[in-house]
């Protein structure tokens, strides 16, 4: 018996007659390589190997407690530890989908991951740990952020109102935040509000890397169909398959405008890619040749014509006239079509906006909505670049519906 | 208080609608019984010590002398005729208690000003109003008493300073109130003054009018005349009267500052502290730079070539030099590490774990090579 490997050290098939149901998929193979791997250890009779040891010592640490999202990706749950029940923390549970058939666990859970363990940054979420439940599921332990999400301070407009100082003190966790990412070479990929969760102290915390990537090397081509449609820079809708941080960058102009205007600069209805063109020509300018050099070499470079000159610096002032004349540069900047005059994440943290009077809010004194444990339940339950729906619970949407799920792997190999 | 003599004082307190020291004629002094039906000048005085009302010229006769104890049956308090006065609310309670709080609030006199914030000021009030409550109703009374004195004793020079700057305070006060009714009259007088002589002018150009009309002149050109020297006398004055003004607001000194504050609306401490924040630091005090290599602006390298120029490459923002930098921090990224340091780390790492809260962004860049400095 010494010489046998553990994997093959399967007890009897009677002591787990429950455990097979759910795994119907799997072939016979794995499911009992599986079953065998999450069955607790029944009073030391088992054998587990090292890494069930360390998964179950990891899964004992806490305590699971009351639901607080379910959607169609991902169940939420309160849980603390269990040495100290005051430390809360919420643990996301990736449910097992149709996907997992075929491709194994969801690529955006491995993601979410493979970054958010690298990633420590206050304004960042904070992966605690990931185990293994029954199943195979896959259990990651998260930050709990009490407070709800950006989008819904933006959306109560009866009953918050924020100031610019607070608008300031948000921009700036989040540039902080994307700035961080960049600087670890990780691209967001879905940077909008309701990726922007809110600690109990007020802190901002980007959330949600499903859609996150390393950047890319020279020639290697990345997927132009991320990012939520409404945050999407213009040279992914031109399908450029090889783009910078800058991307994330744009998306950050996109909330910035938002926080300000209390609606989505760019809203297409409905959600089509030419619609989207055709506000960015609308509302920032068409893109042409002068204004971004290279710009008609994109392999989908079409724009109503006629076009329409760049908008001034006097009309973005007098659209956004809240935030002062740093504040509407910094704005234009973001939203500069052409991505290498686009500000780096690095430049918009050198910005004088944010020295510039008024002093970011501290953040006691930054408006609250409250009530938000299951607003991160909610949301933690969704799938990246999905456009938030008007309270409309996600699991009437199907998996792919999502346009900027599909990943198109055929684009990719040209 | 012996009970007897309050169950005296019910039929005065019942007659709520007569003013302190009422003088209805079938009151008796308790002491030698003259009412007042037969002596309407009869006045009653009060002692502080025991309350106890009786006639001024009971008062007279019997501590005259000196000190005594107090006529009323059952009471043993000695009194003393300079503190004898006239009750000023008909309810000796109300009497009473209104003399406790005076006197405390003679000793707990600090202000709110002297406070940071609303909750420490709230703490003081209730502290005071717990100390009167228990004097006032004889609770804890050596207690109490013992306390109050603790602190009179304790704080006295505090207390002085406090009763000087209130009665500074008053008297400013009334100095600014007296000014501003006689600024009130000046104004009135002013005003008054330029209607008569409106008045004086109007009826001054109405005559020479006249004058020139019985003079035999054209009439519209009179009345023409008249209009003009009218409105030219209007802009005069007004002309006067802004250069007046402009003057007063010259030599006027600026708005009266008495010691800091107006002494209507007072508030809190000024906090200090926390003045000149530090100025905001984008960057939240880390910078990242790189420990073990410099990073230069373009490396020869033909693999970048195209990317350097493809118009299709350059034009979606991608950028080599991010790829430069990316490929470094790779290259070097173990030399950071020190399997000693890892473990140590490590062991901290599962102690912080038991507090989940901010932790310091370190971590993540020692895996990138990339230090805060």
């Amino acid at each position: 018996m010494g010489l046998v490997s553990p994997a093959l050290d399967v007890p009897p098939e009677a002591e787990r007659p429950n455990k097979r149901a759910k795994l119907e998929p799997l072939t016979e193979d794995t499911s009992q390589d599986t079953s065998r791997a999450v069955s607790p250890a029944p009073g030391g009779a088992r054998h587990l190997d090292l890494a069930e040891r360390l998964d179950a010592e990891e899964r004992a640490k806490y305590v699971k407690g009351a639901k607080l999202g379910s959607g169609q990706y991902a169940d939420v749950y309160s849980a603390h530890l269990k040495t100290d029940p005051s430390q809360l923390v919420a643990i996301k549970k990736i449910k097992v989908g149709a996907e997992f058939e075929q491709w194994g666990v969801s690529l955006d859970s491995i993601r979410e991951i493979k970054f958010l363990q690298e990633l420590d940054h206050p304004n960042i979420i904070k992966l605690y740990s990931v185990f293994s439940t029954k199943n195979q599921n896959l259990n990651l332990v998260l930050e709990q952020l009490p407070q709800g999400d950006l989008l819904k301070l933006i959306q109560d407009t009866a009953d918050i109102s924020y100031t610019p100082a607070d608008i300031k003190a948000w921009m700036l966790m989040l540039s902080r935040a994307v700035h961080f990412c960049h600087v670890n070479h990780i691209l967001h990929r879905d940077i909008k509000p309701n990726n922007l969760l809110i600690a109990a102290n007020g802190e901002i915390k980007l959330a949600d890397f499903g859609l996150a990537r390393y950047m890319a090397d020279p020639y290697e081509p990345m997927t132009y169909n991320t990012i939520t449609i409404w945050y999407r820079p213009p040279e992914m809708f031109f399908q450029s398959k090889f783009y910078s941080g800058k991307v994330d960058v744009w998306s950050c102009g996109a909330v910035f405008a938002e926080l300000i205007a209390r609606d989505v600069m760019f809203r297409a209805i409905p959600d089509t890619e030419i619609n989207m063109i055709n506000l960015i020509c609308e509302k920032v300018g068409t893109p042409t040749e002068d204004n971004w050099p290279g710009v008609s070499k994109l392999p989908t470079y079409t724009v109503p014509s006629p076009p329409t000159p760049l908008k001034s610096a006097d009309h973005w002032r007098a659209m956004f006239p809240s935030v002062g004349p740093t504040g509407v540069d910094l704005l234009m900047k973001m939203l500069s079509l052409d991505p290498r005059k686009r500000l780096s994440a690095q430049e918009v943290l050198e910005h004088d906006y944010w020295t510039a009077e008024p002093r970011p809010s501290r953040l006691e004194d930054l408006p609250r909505k409250g009530g938000g444990l299951e607003a991160m339940g909610e949301e933690l339950t969704k799938m990246g670049g999905e456009l938030p729906g008007n309270g409309k619970p996600t699991a009437s949407r199907g998996r792919a519906d999502g346009v900027a799920r599909k990943l198109d792997f055929a684009a990719m190999a040209k | 208080m012996s009970r007897l003599a309050q169950s005296a004082f019910v039929p005065a307190v019942r007659r709520e609608a007569r003013p302190a020291g009422s003088d209805s004629p079938d009151e008796i002094c308790p002491v030698c019984k003259s009412s007042r039906y037969l002596n309407p000048n009869l006045r009653f005085l009060v002692n502080p010590e025991c309350y106890h009302k009786m006639c001024a010229s009971c008062v007279d006769r019997i501590f005259s002398h000196g000190p005594a104890q107090c006529p009323i049956a059952g009471c043993t308090r000695t009194l003393r005729k300079p503190r004898f006065r006239e009750q000023t609310f008909e309810d000796l309670k109300v009497e009473r208690e209104v003399d406790i709080r005076r006197k405390v609030a003679a000793v707990f006199n600090r202000r709110e000003d002297e406070f940071e914030d609303t909750r420490a000021y709230n703490d003081y009030l209730n502290d005071v109003e717990d100390i009167t409550f228990n004097l006032i109703n004889g609770i804890d009374l050596e207690d109490t008493e013992r306390k109050f004195a603790d602190y009179e004793r304790a704080h006295a020079d505090e207390i002085k300073e406090n009763a000087e700057l209130e009665s500074q305070e008053q008297s400013s006060y009334r100095v600014l109130q007296k000014k501003e009714r006689e600024q009130i009259r000046l104004r009135r007088e002013a005003a008054r003054r330029e209607e008569e002589e409106d008045k004086r002018l109007v009826e001054e150009n109405r005559r020479e009018q006249l004058r020139r009309l019985a003079a035999g002149q054209d009439a519209s050109v009179v009345e023409k005349d008249g209009q003009q020297v009218q409105l030219k006398r209007r802009m005069d004055r007004r002309a006067a009267e802004e250069r007046q003004r402009q003057l007063h607001a010259r030599d006027a000194p600026p708005t009266p500052v008495t010691n800091g504050a107006t002494p209507f609306i007072k508030g809190l401490k000024q906090r200090k502290g926390k003045e000149a924040e530090p100025p905001v630091d984008a960057f939240d005090g880390i910078r990242y730079k790189h420990q073990y290599y410099s990073l230069q602006d373009d490396y020869t390298y033909s693999f970048l070539d195209n990317a350097k120029k493809d118009a299709r490459i350059l034009a979606g923002g991608y950028n080599v030099h991010e790829y430069n930098e990316r490929a470094l921090a790779d290259a070097f990224a173990g030399l950071g590490v020190f399997i000693a340091d890892e473990v140590t780390e490590r062991a901290k790492l599962s102690h912080d774990i038991e507090v989940p809260t901010e932790m310091a962004a370190t971590e993540a860049q020692d895996v990138k090579m990339e230090d805060p400095v």
